[in-house]
């Protein structure tokens, strides 16, 4: 009895492995390979949400980790398309070249780098010298009251510095932009590992300060006008500030594919740039490539 | 004053063993609390967003509404090519190193490579993976590679519990077979086998549910952020439900509350469901065991 019930089972489970393996190769489906920056990972997945309907036969299989996972899966070869919130660095080209891939960089949108702090704090705006003294090696402002103010509620003074983990592109694209490119964050900040991250640990932290960009902004949180230099006017960090090159720290967004894109990949990447792609970034609270009527 | 009237020391103990027993009784108490409260969270939280469309639509709206269908689907692929991957494996391993392997520094050396196999923190494994299947084999990032990376990190467990359960079966079963003329692989095919079933199912249900929810290995090697179709091969890549409820809680914006909970108490369903019926299988096989 038991024989028989045991052999059954084993005949069951090959069976199974078998209708699996019989299960692949089947459909003309394309997939598409799409990976990389946080930043642009929420207006990836509504490019390929709208894609999927429009052409139901190319599937967008998008996923996160960071510019530099995606960039260094397109040299590696195992992705399509690479999202990056900063540009490919020297290095990275040369890797890419090196492994027979020709990177070609497109520009997706614009992003306005919005520098957060707590719903209560009452900060007016911010020059790029003060946040490089904020966030820099060497910068030496580190209490709230340094900077003027007092943050209701925050007992300490001292200023949170929330930033995000090295292979971000936004990191990167922050310390070249408002540190200098051969300047270092100060130690001891809270780095964090998305975006989100960033935006929800600076609404519930009133002496914190954080970057990230303007899509992730929400209700319980303020948006610092920035200031290019003393002189110049505080600009609010905006989708129009961000296209009429107003706000400072606005950053062109990318896409990388291995060599002129072909295809499938062509016909995507020619959709995304299309009226119709671009409406959908700036529905997502970023900056389209043009105006769009 | 009887014999039989309790001293200063009987009570004092009496009074030790109660409070021990207690204490114990407590701590045992306190153990299920974080169980019952995670799981009586999920009901309550995510029991509203379960529905026939949310098992059966795809996430829509920038992953704010709809479903988790191709997440659930996804998840089911990688498990059952896990498991066809490594219980074959594992079981046969185990076989060799419970009936055949004689007792030398070569299966000491296997068996220490086991222990320390079940050590490896998942993400290493996770990377290995990434090494080995998605770019040295060419897999690309695909069920395939995430299925197998699952298998080896879950080997050591199957291969562990089955050869625990193999060699629970007394060796006099074996002697006795042997004595009648049999080939080890008789006795092992008609006696050893059959009476350790149960046993092994045990190992291959724990290692469903960690295959079910374990996120770093394959959110390198296999697993979308999003990807609104389902798995045509073990070539595709595909969503998975764990890496699904980490992207939903931590990196879309505007997600309402009960969406993370929803997929949460999905995934429990889906190891809560895959345990019982092999739990179930199991009892059944139990109740035909002779001894």
């Amino acid at each position: 009895m038991i024989r028989t019930q045991l052999h059954s089972s084993i005949w069951l489970a090959l069976s199974l492995a078998f209708a699996a393996g019989c299960g692949g190769g089947a459909g003309g489906r394309t997939v598409i390979q799409n990976k990389g920056s946080d930043t642009l990972v929420n207006v990836a997945q509504a490019w390929a949400e709208a894609y999927a309907e429009k052409e139901p036969t190319v599937a967008i299989a998008v996923s996160g980790g960071g510019s530099g996972t995606g960039i260094s899966a397109l040299i590696n070869g195992t992705v399509d398309l690479a999202n990056a919130s900063r540009k490919m660095k020297a290095k990275e080209d040369e890797a890419a070249r090196a492994n027979g891939v020709e990177p070609k960089e497109h520009i997706v949108g614009f992003d306005a780098l919005a520098v957060y702090v707590h719903k209560d704090n009452p900060i007016e705006s911010l020059t790029i010298e003060q946040l490089k003294s904020i966030y820099g090696e060497g910068g030496t402002t580190v209490n709230w009251s340094d900077l003027g103010v007092r943050v209701p509620g925050d007992s300490s003074d001292e200023i949170v510095r929330v930033s995000r983990q090295n292979n971000s592109g936004t990191y990167v694209y922050f310390r070249d932009t408002v540190l200098g490119k051969k300047n270092e964050y100060k130690l001891g900040s809270l780095d964090m590992h998305g975006s989100k991250d960033v935006v929800d640990l600076v609404e519930k932290t009133p002496g914190a300060i954080g970057y990230s960009g303007l899509a992730y902004a929400t209700d319980h949180l303020r948006l610092v006008p920035i200031k290019k230099d003393d002189a110049s006017p505080a600009v609010e960090p905006t989708v129009a500030s961000a296209i009429d090159n107003s706000y400072p720290i606005a950053r062109p967004l990318f896409m990388y594919t291995a060599g002129e894109p072909q295809g499938a990949i062509k016909t995507y990447m020619d959709w995304v740039m299309s009226d119709e792609g671009q409406r959908i970034i700036l529905e997502k609270g970023y900056a389209p490539i043009r105006s769009l009527d | 004053m009887s014999m039989f009237q309790a001293t200063e020391l009987n009570e004092r103990n009496k009074r030790k063993e109660k409070l021990f027993r207690l204490l114990f009784g407590g701590m045992t108490i306190l153990l299920i609390v974080p169980v019952v409260v995670i799981v009586a969270t999920l009901i309550a939280r995510g029991g509203p967003a379960l529905s026939w469309d949310f098992f059966f639509t795809a996430p829509s709206n920038g992953m704010t509404e709809g479903g988790v269908f191709p997440a659930l689907v996804g998840t089911l692929w990688i498990v059952a090519v896990a498991l066809i991957a490594s219980v074959p494996l594992g079981v046969a391993a185990a076989l060799y190193l419970s009936e055949y392997a004689p007792d030398n520094w070569l299966t000491r050396l296997i068996n220490l490579a086991i222990i320390n196999l079940a050590g490896v923190p998942s993400i290493v494994h996770a990377l290995f993976g990434v090494g080995a299947f998605v770019l040295f084999f060419r897999f690309g990032t695909s069920i395939l590679a995430a299925s197998l990376t699952l298998a080896i990190m879950t080997l050591p467990v199957v291969i562990v519990s089955t050869r625990e359960s193999l060699q629970a079966v007394p060796r006099a079963f074996r002697e006795a077979c042997w004595s009648m003329g049999a080939t080890r692989w008789q006795a092992i095919w008609n006696v050893v086998l059959p009476n350790s079933i149960s046993g092994i199912l045990t190992g291959v249900i724990l290692e469903v549910s960690r295959t079910v929810g374990e996120t770093a290995p394959i959110m390198f090697t296999g697993a979308a952020f999003f990807l609104p179709f389902l798995p045509e091969s073990v070539f595709d890549q595909t969503m998975a439900l764990s890496l699904h409820l980490f992207v939903i809680s931590t990196q879309v914006p505007g997600v309402p509350e009960h969406l993370p909970y929803g997929v949460a108490l999905t995934l429990m369903g889906i190891v809560v469901v895959l345990n019982s019926a092999s739990i179930a299988f199991r009892a059944y096989l139990r109740g035909k065991k002779k001894w």
